[in-house]
């Protein structure tokens, strides 16, 4: 019963998301974002009257659908790289390489962690998809998370919203998935409940966050042509040198 | 099991990264620009406030030391150890303090350049985190040794402020806006101040 009003009640949330985006000229903004919110709508709403038409439609759609959302996931992790980063060209780089390595690494991780399982089945293949696809998006997250904190990003209230929304959803989604393969079917309705309060909890931070547009704030611009890195680098490195023999020197006296 | 705890770690890791976040209290709007200013500051603090080679002798040059030995009872040498190096702790504390301001500087431009290279970013992190390091080591060195350890400190300081003070005016010089400095240059020959 309680899944089902979260259900309803997550149907009106994103539908408002939807109507807020339209209502505050944001739809375009982060059009990722939102035809993520679109996609899982489409797919909730679809999945709500199919169950109630036919009570195998759920079963048969479910993993498709789901597949669809968790690429549309990564569209969601590709906005907030672009949204977060978007006036910092240096960080903005320092992230896409960052990100690609953390994908290359983590992916041949789990295509060699597959190839040397032998117990494999269609059934735990589709649960360990997602788990790995969440894997990556949580690593890449964490990444620009990283960059963010190092080169002290200020992030505006939208941007915020998005990956504390999206962060917990896949955070919680991962360590629920894990468990789930390790404790098998009795730990079910523990990962159903928990997915959904934290997709619950993801809508309710993405809502409050998008309600108006609020934009990163802006750092001056000066620099920004990328002349100057040359200089600026062998500058930092040289006052480096020169405090380091200083410092080596007190040491060894 | 050692997969349950990767994937646990990687889930609970972003969860704490994302507390973190929500509970992080904004940076300056301002940014770069006030960097900017905290780097001149820094700079200026190294040059005339903390390593000049008057200020380093009165620090570690143990002639003041003998002088109250000579002059006065052994319990106002034992004090007068102690002021020094409380001092001398001082010193390093704000020579690391201005590092960690030059690095905020570094950090505050280069995010804004569309040349940076990771390698040169890492490297330069992992140059900032060891010469912070190295003063911590120095303060442990200091506390254990005493004052009057470092008697080479003086030349070598002396030195090195110079080449400090060079490179990061050069630095910082290039970010001065072009316009600021043909108006400098063009100014009335009566150095009309700008």
């Amino acid at each position: 019963m309680l899944s089902l009003l979260l259900w309803l009640a997550g149907l009106l949330f994103e539908l408002l998301l939807l109507v807020r985006a339209v209502r505050t000229k944001t739809l375009t903004r982060y059009f990722y974002f939102y035809a993520y919110i679109f996609c899982i709508f489409a797919v909730s709403a679809g999945l709500y009257i199919g169950r109630s038409l036919s009570p195998s439609f759920y079963d048969a759609w479910y993993w498709p659908t789901q597949f669809a959302t968790l690429a549309m996931g990564c569209a969601v992790v590709l906005e907030i790289v672009r949204q977060a980063l978007a006036a910092y060209p240096g960080a903005e780089r320092l992230a896409r390489l960052a990100s690609c390595a953390v994908f290359a690494v983590t992916f041949c991780y789990l295509e060699w962690h597959v190839a040397r399982r032998m117990d494999w089945s269609t059934t735990n293949a589709t649960v360990e998809l997602e788990r790995d696809l969440r894997v990556i998006q949580a690593l890449v997250l964490a990444t620009v998370l990283a960059i963010v904190f190092y080169y002290r990003i200020e992030l505006g209230k939208n941007v915020k919203g998005m990956i504390v929304g999206f962060g917990a959803y896949v955070g919680v989604s991962l360590t629920t998935l894990e468990l789930r393969s390790f404790l098998g079917p009795r730990f079910n309705a523990g990962w159903g409940d928990l997915q959904t309060l934290s997709y619950f909890f993801a809508l309710i931070v993405w809502t409050a966050a998008l309600w108006s547009y609020s934009p990163n704030p802006k750092p001056p611009t000066t620099g920004r042509n990328g002349t100057g890195y040359d200089a600026l680098v062998h500058g930092t490195r040289a006052q480096l040198e020169s405090v380091r023999s200083s410092l080596r020197g007190v040491a060894r006296s | 099991m050692i997969g349950l705890l990767l994937y646990l770690l990687v889930g609970i890791g972003l969860l704490v990264i994302l507390w973190v976040l929500a509970r992080r209290e904004g940076a300056p709007v301002e940014g770069c620009g006030r960097q900017f200013v905290e780097a001149r500051q820094a700079l200026r603090t190294l040059q005339l406030g903390l390593l000049p080679e008057n200020l380093i002798e009165r620090i570690f040059d143990r002639e003041d030391f003998r002088y109250v030995m000579a002059a006065s009872p052994g319990e106002i040498g034992e004090l007068f150890l102690q002021e020094r190096k409380r001092i001398s702790l001082m010193w390093v504390r704000r020579v690391r303090c201005e590092i960690r301001n030059l690095m905020q500087f570094h950090l505050g431009y280069s995010r804004l350049h569309v040349k940076l290279s990771l390698p040169t970013e890492i490297r330069l992190a992992l140059d900032f985190t060891l010469l912070l390091l190295a003063c911590r080591a120095l303060r442990i060195l200091l506390n254990a040794r005493g004052p009057y350890g470092a008697g080479a400190v003086v030349r070598i300081l002396t030195s090195a402020a110079g080449r400090v003070c060079a490179a990061s005016e050069k630095s910082l010089a290039f970010l001065n806006p072009p316009a600021l400095e043909s108006f400098r240059h063009n100014s009335a020959g009566d150095g009309a101040a700008i």
